[in-house]
C-alpha cells in the first residue's frame, strides 16, 4: 500500500509540473512589457531596458522558467503590477472567505445531496425521484448568478432573515460567520448538489442491485440499516470521488459568487485582476486554486483504501 | 441551568474569548464607520495619482497647509502664520505648534520644503511656483521661506486648494521618493491614520483616529478648521456593484454610501433609515477627454466634429436619469451658478445637433477610418454610461470605435501612456470633473493646454493659455470675467476637451450618521454615529 | 464501479454522467417508427429538442420577430416598464431588452453549439492518436492532466486575460477548457474497445489503423461523443454568460445575455426585468440543451438509462 501512496503522490508532480508550465507561459506570451509598466510613464527606453535586464527579462524562457519556479517554491509569486503589492500577500489577505465558503458549501451540498440521492434510488421511479432528477436538471441549468440575486432578493431584502453581502471572519465568532455565508453557500451549492445527487442515486441504484444487500433484505435488517449501512457504505468510492472532481465547480462557481454577494475573496481578486490584466495575479490565483484542486484529489485517492478495503494496488 | 449559573458559564466564555467576540464588534461597530467609496483605492499615492478616490482617502491621513472651506477661500491649517515681503517675492510661512506625523516625530520645516518640492512638478500652480521659484528653505524647525521671482498672488490657494494633487504634507525621508514613482510608506499628518496591513485593494482600506493629531479650534468647513474625528475606525469597503452597495446600506451593513446611483434613489428615499442628498451643489462636469496626440484626434477638426455631433442631453441622461433638475446641458467649460460662469463661446454646443455637418467636417479633416481607442472603465457608473453614449456617438459618425472596457484604476495608468492608441495608448476616456475644481481656471488642471505638460490628452491651445495668464494676473473680477470668456471661447475652438455636461450627485447616508458635509469630496472630521 | 474509478480523470459534471461503461454496438435508433412514435418513446428529447428548436429559431429569424437595432440607444426613453411599445421593457440606456434578448439568443447559441464541435473535433482527435499511439498517450495525457486540474472557468478567464473580447476568443478560450475531457473520453473508449476480441482479430489480421478506426472504433464512440457534446454546449453557453457577466468575455457592445445580465444588475433591485428575462431565456435554453443530452443519453445507452 505505501508503494501505492508514493506511487500517487509522485503522480501528482508531472500534473503540477504542466500547470505550472501553463501558467508560466500565460504572463510569457501575455501582451504589454512588464519592465515598461514598472518603469512608469515617464521612464526612457534605457530605464526600460535596464529593468528588464534587473527583471532578467532578457533571459531565454526556460532558465526563465526555472527561476520563476524557484521563487514560487519559495512562495514567492511575484508582485502585482496593478497595486505594487507581493501576489502571496494578496492571496493571503483574501484566502479565508474563499475557504470558508467552498468549505461550508461542501458541508452544506453533501448533506443534502447524498439523502436525497439516497432517497431517489430508494424510491425510484416515483414522485420522488422524478422530483430529485428534475432538480438535478435546474441545478445544472440554472446559472450561479441567478440564484444568488434571486436569493438575495428574497431572503435578505423582502425577509432580512440574512446580510445582503460581506464577509465576517470567523475570528469574530462563528454566528456571524454563518450569517454571512449562508445564502452564497446556497447559491453556489446548487450545481453541486445536482452532481452529487445524481451520482448518489446513480450508485445507490447499482448498489441496491447486488446480492449481499438482497441477503440483508432477506434477513429482515432495517430499510435504514440497509440504505445507510451496507449500500451506501459500498457506494461511498464513486461518490466521494465525484465530490473531489466537483471541488472544480465549486471553484469556477465562487469567482462569480463572490462577486454577487460582495465577498472579498480569491474569487473578487480574479475578476478584479481580470479586468485590469493584473497577469502575476491571474497566475498565482490559478496557480492555487489548481494546487488546491490536485491536493484534495490527492487526499480522497490516498482515502480510498480506508473507505473500500476491497480496493488493494 | 439556573440564571447565575448561565451568567458564570457566560464570563467564563467571556474571559476565554470564545463567543464574546460578536458583543464587542457591536460595541466596535458603534464606533466604526463604514464607508463606500466612489471606487477601489487601487494605490495610494495622491501626488503620483490624481484619481478624486485617492484624494478622497489621502484628505482623512494627510494634512495640507492650508485648507480651502466652503467658500473656497483658502484658510490656515498646518500654518499657523505666514507673511509675505512688500514685494510679493518673499514668502514666510510659520508651522503650528505640536504637529506631529503618525510615526510621532514631529513635522519639521524641511519635511513641508520636500513634500513642497515632490507635489510642485505634478501640479499645474506648483510648475507655475517652480518656473519663478528662487529658492525654499527651512529657516527653523518650523519655518520655511520661499522666494520668487514674480509675485504668486494664489499662494494660499495653490497650497490649500481641493483638486488633485494636493500639497500633503509627509515626512522627508517619503517625500524625497521621485514624484513620478509611487510612495511605499503612507506616514501621515492628517487626522486618522493608514492601517497598510488591513489594506486589501478592491475590497477595503482601513483608518483609525490618530490621538496625535491636534485639531484647530475653528469650526470645520471642508478643508479648513478643526479637523475633530468623532469615532475609531473608518473603514471603506469597495463595492463595484451598485446593487451590493444599496441593499448593504437599507440593511445597515454601511453607514454612508458616496455616491448612489441616480436610478437607485427612489428606493433609499423609500427607507426611513436612510438620508439622501444632493453631495455637492457645486456638482460635476462629464468630461471627454481626447489624445491630442495621435490621430483622428491631433486633427482640430475632428474634435471639432465631434463637439458638433454631440448630444449632451443623451449623455446626462444615460447618467443621470429623466429628472431634469439633476443636470443641464453645459456649452461652457466651468461650473454654472458661480459669478464668474461663462458661456461666451459655446456655440458650438448649442441649438440642435448637426449631424451631417458633423460628417462634412470629418471627411474634409480627411478621416481615413482610423481606428478611435475609446477605454471605458466599467465599474464606474459614470464612465460606463458615458461610454456606451460615445460608442454609440462615434459609430453614427461613421467612425471606427475600438471600444476596449476596461476598469478604471486601468483606466487611470492607461491614459498616462503617451505611446499611439495602437501601441497601448487610447484615443479617448471619459471622466468627470467636481465642480468645485472648475469654477476659475486656478486649479483646473483639465483645462490647461500646455501640451506635453498639460493633462492627460497633451492638448496645446495657445489661446487659452494665454486666457489662463490673463486670469492669474487680474486684480479685479470684471477683469476676470473677460479672462474666463476667452479662455472658453479658445478651449471651445481647440476643443482642449468636449464637456458632456453638468450634473448632481447624490450621496446617501444612515439616519443615525450626522454631520455629513456638503461638499466635492467626502469630510470625515465632524462626522458621528450614534 | 472500478471502471469508474479508471476515468475519474473526467472532471466536469457533465461527464460524470456519461463515463459509465460505453456499449459496445450503436444501437439503431434511427431504424424505429416515426416522429411521433420517437417522440413518445423518448419525451425528454421531444421536450428539450422543441425548446432548442424555438431557441434556435428566435435566434435565426431575431430580425423578423418585430426586433429594433438592439443596440441602438435612446437616453430619453430609459428604463421603460415592460409594456405593449416594449415588451421587455429598456434599459438604463433606453435600448429595447426584448430586441437585445432575442439577439443575445444568437451569441449563447453560436458559443454552445462552436464550442460543442470544436471541442469534440479536437477531443475525438487527441483521444483516437494517444489511444493508438503509445508513444504520444503518456505525454498527451499528462499535458490533459495538467490542464484538467485547472477549473475549466478558471482556464477561460486566464485565457480571455490574453486577449482581447471577443466572441470567438470566447469560443477559443471555452473550447480549450473543454478539450481534455472530450480527450479522455475518446481515450477510454478506444483502450475498451482495443480489448474487443474482434477489434483484437482485426489488428492481429493486419488490418490498417485508419481502416479500424473508421470500421470499429468511430462509430462506437459517436454515441457517447454525441451526448458529451451537448454536455459540452450547455456548460459552453453558462460559462459564455459568467464570463461576459463578470467582464471577461463578449464585449459590452455586443449584446449576449451575460452582458444584458451584468448592466442591468445594478438596478436589479428596482428594474428586475433587465435581469430576469436574459436569465430565463438563459435557464430554458441551458435546460432544453441538458434535457436534450439526457435524452439521447437514454435512447444512445440503454444500459446507463436504467441508472442515471
Amino acid at each position: 500500500m505505501w508503494a501505492y501512496v508514493l506511487r500517487r503522490v509522485l503522480a501528482t508532480i508531472p500534473v503540477m509540473a504542466v500547470v505550472a508550465l501553463f501558467v508560466f507561459s500565460l504572463l510569457y506570451i501575455a501582451p504589454g512589457d512588464p519592465a515598461a509598466i514598472i518603469a512608469g510613464d515617464q521612464a526612457t527606453p534605457q530605464d526600460v531596458e535596464r529593468i528588464r535586464a534587473s527583471l532578467g527579462l532578457d533571459r531565454p524562457y526556460l532558465v526563465r522558467f526555472g527561476a520563476w519556479l524557484w521563487d514560487i517554491v519559495r512562495g514567492d509569486l511575484g508582485t502585482s503590477i496593478f497595486t505594487n503589492l507581493p501576489v502571496s500577500h494578496m492571496i493571503r489577505q483574501r484566502i479565508e472567505p474563499t475557504l470558508s465558503l467552498m468549505v461550508l458549501t461542501l458541508i452544506l451540498a453533501v448533506s443534502i445531496a447524498v439523502p436525497m440521492g439516497v432517497v431517489a434510488a430508494w424510491r425510484q421511479g416515483t414522485f420522488i425521484d422524478r422530483l430529485v432528477m428534475g432538480f438535478a436538471v435546474l441545478g445544472f441549468s440554472v446559472p450561479v448568478f441567478v440564484v444568488g440575486y434571486l436569493l438575495a432578493y428574497i431572503f435578505a431584502l423582502e425577509l432580512d432573515w440574512f446580510p445582503v453581502q460581506g464577509y465576517t471572519p470567523i475570528a469574530r465568532g462563528f454566528g456571524p460567520w454563518l450569517n454571512n455565508l449562508v445564502l452564497p453557500a446556497i447559491a453556489l451549492g446548487g450545481v453541486y448538489i445536482a452532481l452529487i445527487a445524481r451520482i448518489t442515486r446513480a450508485t445507490m441504484l447499482e448498489v441496491l442491485s447486488q446480492d449481499y444487500i438482497r441477503t440483508a433484505r432477506a434477513k429482515g435488517a432495517g430499510q435504514g440499516n440497509i440504505l445507510f449501512l451496507h449500500a451506501l457504505k459500498n457506494a461511498a468510492v464513486p461518490i466521494v470521488t465525484v465530490i473531489g472532481i466537483g471541488i472544480a465547480l465549486l471553484i469556477g462557481g465562487a469567482v462569480v459568487t463572490e462577486s454577487v454577494f460582495a465577498i472579498p475573496g480569491l474569487g473578487r481578486l480574479t475578476v478584479d485582476a481580470i479586468l485590469r490584466r493584473d497577469y502575476p495575479v491571474i497566475q498565482g490565483v490559478v496557480l492555487l486554486f489548481s494546487f488546491i484542486y490536485v491536493l484534495v484529489n490527492l487526499v480522497i485517492d490516498l482515502a480510498y483504501t480506508l473507505f473500500d478495503p476491497r480496493i488493494r494496488y | 441551568m439556573d440564571r447565575r449559573a448561565f451568567l458564570k458559564t457566560g464570563a467564563a466564555v467571556a474571559a476565554s474569548g470564545g463567543i464574546s467576540a460578536p458583543a464587542l464588534s457591536q460595541g466596535a461597530a458603534a464606533r466604526t464607520l463604514r464607508f463606500v467609496p466612489q471606487a477601489n483605492l487601487a494605490n495610494f499615492d495622491p501626488i503620483w495619482g490624481t484619481q478624486y478616490v485617492v484624494r478622497n482617502a489621502a484628505a482623512v491621513v494627510w494634512d495640507t497647509l492650508y485648507g480651502v472651506d466652503d467658500k473656497l477661500e483658502p484658510q490656515f491649517q498646518m500654518v499657523e502664520a505666514d507673511q509675505v515681503s512688500a514685494d510679493g517675492l518673499v514668502w514666510t510661512f510659520r508651522l503650528r505648534e505640536g504637529l506631529r506625523f503618525h510615526d510621532n516625530t514631529p513635522v519639521l520645516a524641511k519635511d513641508v520644503v520636500a513634500s513642497i518640492t515632490r507635489w510642485a512638478p505634478r501640479d499645474p500652480m506648483g510648475q507655475m511656483l517652480a518656473a519663478i521659484q528662487n529658492e525654499i528653505v527651512a529657516v527653523d524647525d518650523r519655518t520655511f521661506r520661499w522666494s520668487l521671482k514674480q509675485p504668486f498672488a494664489k499662494m494660499r490657494f495653490a497650497l490649500g486648494k481641493n483638486n488633485t494633487p494636493c500639497c500633503f504634507i509627509m515626512p522627508e525621508r517619503i517625500a524625497g521618493t521621485n514624484a513620478f514613482q509611487q510612495i511605499t510608506e503612507y506616514v501621515g499628518s492628517g487626522p486618522m491614520r493608514f492601517l497598510r496591513n488591513e489594506w486589501v485593494p478592491g475590497a477595503k482600506a482601513v483608518f483609525t483616529k490618530f490621538d496625535g493629531y491636534v485639531p484647530r479650534n475653528e469650526p470645520a468647513s471642508w478643508l479648513a478648521g478643526g479637523k475633530r474625528i468623532m469615532f475609531d475606525r473608518l473603514e471603506w469597503v469597495v463595492m463595484p456593484d451598485a446593487a451590493t452597495a444599496s441593499a448593504a446600506l437599507q440593511n445597515g451593513e454601511i453607514d454612508w454610501w458616496e455616491n448612489p446611483i441616480p436610478d437607485l434613489v427612489p428606493v433609499l428615499r423609500r427607507n426611513r433609515n436612510l438620508m439622501v442628498d444632493i453631495a455637492d451643489p457645486l456638482g460635476n462636469i462629464g468630461s471627454f477627454r481626447m489624445n491630442h496626440l495621435h490621430a483622428p484626434f491631433n486633427d482640430v477638426r475632428i474634435r471639432r466634429a465631434v463637439m458638433m455631433a454631440m448630444n449632451q442631453e443623451d449623455y446626462m441622461r444615460a447618467l443621470v436619469g429623466d429628472d431634469t433638475n439633476l443636470w443641464k446641458t453645459l456649452p461652457s467649460f466651468f461650473t454654472p451658478g458661480t459669478s464668474s460662469y461663462t458661456e461666451v463661446g459655446g456655440d458650438i454646443l448649442k441649438g440642435p445637433r448637426n449631424m451631417d455637418a458633423a460628417k462634412r467636417l470629418l471627411s474634409e479633416a480627411g478621416y481615413a477610418n482610423q481606428p478611435v481607442t475609446c477605454i471605458v472603465a466599467q465599474d464606474q457608473s459614470i464612465t460606463k454610461a458615458m461610454g456606451d453614449v460615445t460608442a454609440d456617438l462615434l459609430k453614427r459618425m461613421g467612425m471606427n470605435v475600438d471600444f476596449i472596457a476596461t476598469d478604471w484604476g486601468t483606466t487611470g495608468q492607461r491614459r498616462a501612456l503617451k505611446n499611439a492608441p495602437g501601441q497601448g495608448g487610447w484615443s479617448m476616456f471619459h471622466t468627470w470633473h467636481a465642480g468645485a475644481d472648475c469654477v476659475n481656471p486656478a486649479a483646473y488642471n483639465a483645462l490647461r493646454g500646455t501640451g506635453d505638460n498639460a493633462w492627460f490628452g497633451w492638448p496645446t491651445s495657445a489661446g487659452t493659455e494665454a486666457g489662463v495668464a490673463e486670469w492669474f494676473g487680474a486684480t479685479t473680477p470684471a477683469a476676470e470675467k473677460t479672462a474666463m470668456d476667452k479662455i472658453n471661447t479658445a478651449a471651445m475652438n481647440d476643443v482642449v476637451y468636449a464637456p458632456t455636461g453638468f450634473f448632481l450627485s447624490y450621496t446617501s447616508w444612515r439616519r443615525n450618521v450626522s454631520g455629513i458635509q456638503k461638499g466635492p469630496l467626502p469630510f470625515f472630521w465632524g462626522v458621528s454615529k450614534t | 464501479m472500478s471502471s469508474f474509478v479508471a476515468d475519474r480523470g473526467m472532471v466536469n459534471a457533465q461527464t460524470v454522467r456519461a463515463a459509465a461503461p460505453m456499449p459496445d454496438i450503436l444501437p439503431t435508433a434511427s431504424a424505429r417508427g416515426g416522429l411521433i412514435g420517437f417522440c413518445r418513446r423518448n419525451p425528454t428529447i421531444a421536450f428539450g429538442g422543441l425548446l432548442l428548436l424555438i431557441m434556435l429559431c428566435i435566434a435565426v429569424f431575431a430580425p423578423l420577430l418585430w426586433t429594433k437595432d438592439p443596440t441602438a440607444l435612446a437616453p430619453a426613453l430609459r428604463t421603460r416598464e415592460p409594456g405593449a411599445r416594449w415588451w421587455f421593457g429598456t434599459d438604463m440606456l433606453g435600448r429595447d431588452v426584448y430586441s437585445r434578448v432575442l439577439y443575445g439568443a444568437r451569441v449563447s447559441l453560436l458559443v454552445g453549439f462552436s464550442v460543442a464541435v470544436l471541442a469534440s473535433a479536437a477531443g475525438l482527435f487527441i483521444g483516437l492518436v494517444s489511444g493508438f499511439i503509445r508513444s504520444v498517450d503518456a505525454v498527451v495525457m499528462r499535458i490533459m492532466d495538467g490542464m484538467m486540474s485547472i477549473p475549466p472557468i478558471l482556464l477561460a478567464i486566464a485565457l480571455m486575460a490574453l486577449t482581447r473580447g471577443s466572441v470567438q476568443n470566447v469560443i477559443i478560450a471555452i473550447t480549450i477548457a473543454e478539450i481534455p475531457r472530450v480527450s479522455r473520453l475518446v481515450r477510454g473508449v478506444v483502450l475498451s474497445l482495443r480489448e474487443q476480441p474482434y477489434v483484437e482479430a482485426a489488428i492481429a489480421s493486419g488490418t490498417r489503423t485508419p481502416r479500424i478506426i473508421i470500421r470499429h472504433i468511430l462509430p462506437n464512440t459517436l454515441a457517447p461523443l454525441t451526448v458529451q457534446a451537448t454536455y459540452i454546449c450547455a456548460a459552453a453557453m453558462i460559462t459564455e454568460a459568467i464570463l461576459s457577466f463578470i467582464g471577461a468575455g463578449t464585449p459590452p457592445t455586443i449584446p449576449s445575455w451575460g452582458n444584458i445580465m451584468a448592466e442591468g444588475r445594478a438596478l436589479w433591485q428596482v428594474k428586475p426585468y433587465i435581469v430576469f428575462f436574459p436569465a430565463i431565456f438563459l435557464s430554458v435554453t441551458v435546460l432544453a440543451v441538458n434535457l436534450l443530452g439526457d435524452g439521447l443519453r437514454d435512447a444512445l445507452d440503454p444500459r446507463m438509462a436504467k441508472r442515471l
